[in-house]
């Protein structure tokens, strides 16, 4: 089913949506524009190209609370926190971004131990995937065709919106998607000539052109594992590489984290935070040895899980080609010209 | 104007005698990355390396900070601009590379962009560094004539506010920060190994991205580098959410000059200004 709306009251229609539950939604900021719980509906932005942090932070928070605990005399009071448990939205998924929240699903889900955090959020929010303007070049660091994924592909969204001159075109892709958009009142009927725009929208998408490689997830995997001992190789991908976090934190695929008790005065949590395999101390252990204690190491298992390991593991390349990756790398390191090279041998 | 494409044949030609001569085991420059706005830091170990050089208005890198991955006794050539060469010369007083091992590039320069916003970088950083401090040879002419003012104008706006509101102001910033320590990483003078944030006992700051945490994270990292840091900009380009490190570097320099009158990395025959004591060293803070 499509639905409308006129862009000069997309206002509107975030105010509805904030009204039923938490709503996460695009806001421009200092550093660009990001996901964030939205408090004021004005906040909310659709002009932008893509976010800044990728939308898992949803899902997998950067920080997260498990229990809370106070520490008296002789006895330590837990408590697990809540999961919040109300319908929530998230609005402006783009695309590439959208297929990623199923790639996650397999590690949070379907690795045999179900991680009730992801769970929870997971099955309460509803997706309103958002298409990319299929009249403009797609950015440079984008590679998400290599992938088969099209500028306005619906897939994996509960709602999918088209944006044109003048209208958002929304449309219900699953059932819970249908429901959403069937308990809207602001929206108003879309009819045969909205259907064709939308249609249209997702064909020209398709044409849409990122940088793109055939890749064969069996054979990349394999082919990275038998480059693994070429340093030359690695050595020279990761030459630029400072082992900061930035690549992992923004991608939407990467989902490493580290659980720690931080206290102050007596009160405090055990919480969950993202961690990135980038990290000097990420293989650190007790005893004081690490495996990889040298950057093009580091590098090489970013690199090889993601499009190797994680291919054995869950059937996949855990990567959208979103481009976040290289585009906020400090020293421009590019992920998909060190496979594409890798692919090629 | 800075002659890019001069200093780029320059670079190259360069290199490629000091690999060829055996002068150097490495060179540490710019190559292309994955369009031409978006050079890379690059390693030349083999003469025709050399070849894949460049040097356009963003190579911004500061090359220094890849001195400390290499053994002292490396000989090593690097190419700089004028606040690059300050981080050389600041390890060189630190101990951390010895002159004698070093080839130094000189590369005079203005006009260089900022490869995210394409804005022009000289006036918030690097303003009274245009040519290179310490060099062996010039890639490019020395420029002169610029007006470049103090560094330190542009913390006027800071400056200008009350306690109060500088601190409300910093607070807001760091709010963006999402721990990826590409601030540290980037900076040339943040060697130690392990870092202060990889200890965890005792934890010196909370490693998620709490207020407190990445306060004490920042806060410390800013007195980590008093007297130390060349204002390069790099630490605020890598920041992924666009926080003005350099300001707060900047006030902090501003002081330790005030007080010991010297500036970070000026002169290899400086002690660092922590690590020193002279008897006309200010006692202001004794009261």
């Amino acid at each position: 089913m499509l639905k409308k709306i006129a862009i000069d009251q997309f206002s509107e229609l975030v105010k509805a949506l904030a009204e039923r539950g938490p709503l996460y939604a695009p806001v421009k900021g200092k550093e660009g524009v990001v996901f964030q719980a939205i408090q004021n509906p004005a906040d909310v932005t659709l002009d932008f190209y893509n976010t800044v942090l990728s939308p898992k932070s949803v899902f997998f928070p950067q920080s997260e609370d498990m229990i809370r605990y106070r520490i008296t005399q002789g006895a330590t009071e837990a408590q697990p926190v809540p999961q919040d448990s109300r319908p929530a939205v998230i609005l402006g998924v783009r695309p590439c971004d959208v297929r990623s929240f199923e790639i996650m699903d397999r590690h949070f889900l379907g690795a045999g131990v179900i991680d009730p955090y992801w769970k929870s959020k997971r099955d309460n929010t509803t997706i309103i995937g958002y298409a990319f303007d299929v009249t403009a070049a797609a950015d440079p660091a984008d590679f998400y065709n290599t992938f088969g994924y099209g500028a306005a592909d619906p897939e994996g969204s509960d709602v999918f919106m088209v944006r044109t001159d003048k209208t958002l075109l929304l449309k219900g892709m699953t059932d819970r998607g249908k429901k959403l958009l069937d308990s809207m009142g602001v929206l108003q009927a879309a009819g045969g000539p909205d259907e064709k725009v939308f249609e249209e929208t997702v064909k020209k998408g398709k044409a849409v052109q990122t940088r793109s490689a055939k890749i064969d997830p069996q054979v990349i995997a394999k082919k990275l594992v038998s480059v693994f001992d070429n340093g030359e190789f690695w050595q020279k991908a990761a030459m630029a590489c400072i082992a900061c976090g930035a690549c992992t934190y923004v991608c939407p695929t990467c989902y490493c984290f580290d659980i720690s008790d931080e206290t102050l005065f007596k009160e405090g949590s055990r919480k969950r935070f993202w961690d990135a395999c980038t990290f000097t101390d990420f293989t650190l252990e007790a005893s004081g040895h690490n495996p990889r204690p040298r950057i093009f190491q580091r590098y090489r298992q970013k690199v090889c899980h993601k499009y190797s390991y994680h291919v054995d593991k869950y059937g996949c390349i855990s990567c959208v080609g979103c481009g976040r990756c290289t585009r906020v790398c400090p020293v421009n390191i590019d992920i998909f010209s060190i496979v594409d090279e890798a692919n090629k041998l | 104007m800075t002659a890019f494409k001069k200093i780029e044949d320059n670079l190259k030609k360069e290199a490629k005698n000091l690999l060829e001569s055996g002068k150097v085991t490495l060179v540490l420059a710019y190559a292309g990355g994955f369009d031409e706005k978006h050079p890379v830091p690059y390693v030349a170990k083999a003469a025709a390396d050399a070849d894949h050089l460049v040097f356009n208005e963003y190579c911004t890198y500061n090359m220094a900070r890849y001195l400390t991955r290499y053994p002292l006794g490396t000989k090593i050539a690097v190419a700089v601009r004028g606040a690059d060469s300050r981080a050389v010369v600041q390890l060189i007083q630190e101990g951390k590379v010895r002159r004698d091992d070093l080839v130094i590039l000189g590369i005079p320069a203005t006009g260089m962009k900022n490869q995210k916003t394409g804005e022009v970088i000289d006036a918030k950083t690097t303003a009274s560094t245009i040519n290179p401090v310490l060099y062996d040879v010039l890639l490019g002419d020395e420029i002169h004539g610029v007006k470049a003012g103090s560094p330190y104008d542009v913390l006027a706006e800071l400056e200008g506010m009350d306690k109060d509101a500088r601190w409300a102001f910093w607070k807001k910033e760091f709010e963006r920060c999402i721990r990826c320590y590409a601030c540290r990483k980037a900076c040339p003078m943040c060697y130690c190994d392990p870092c202060f944030m990889d200890a965890s006992r005792p934890r010196w700051a909370d490693k998620s991205p709490t207020d407190d945490g990445t306060l004490m994270y920042h806060l410390t990292r800013f007195y980590h580098l008093a007297g130390r840091c060349i204002d390069c900009g790099e630490c605020s380009r890598a920041c992924p959410v666009d926080i003005p490190l350099y300001l707060f570097h900047k006030e902090v320099a501003k002081e330790c000059e005030a007080m010991f009158g010297q500036a970070a990395g000026m002169n290899i025959e400086d002690k660092p200004a922590m690590a020193n004591f002279k008897g006309e060293d200010s006692d202001q803070m004794l009261g």
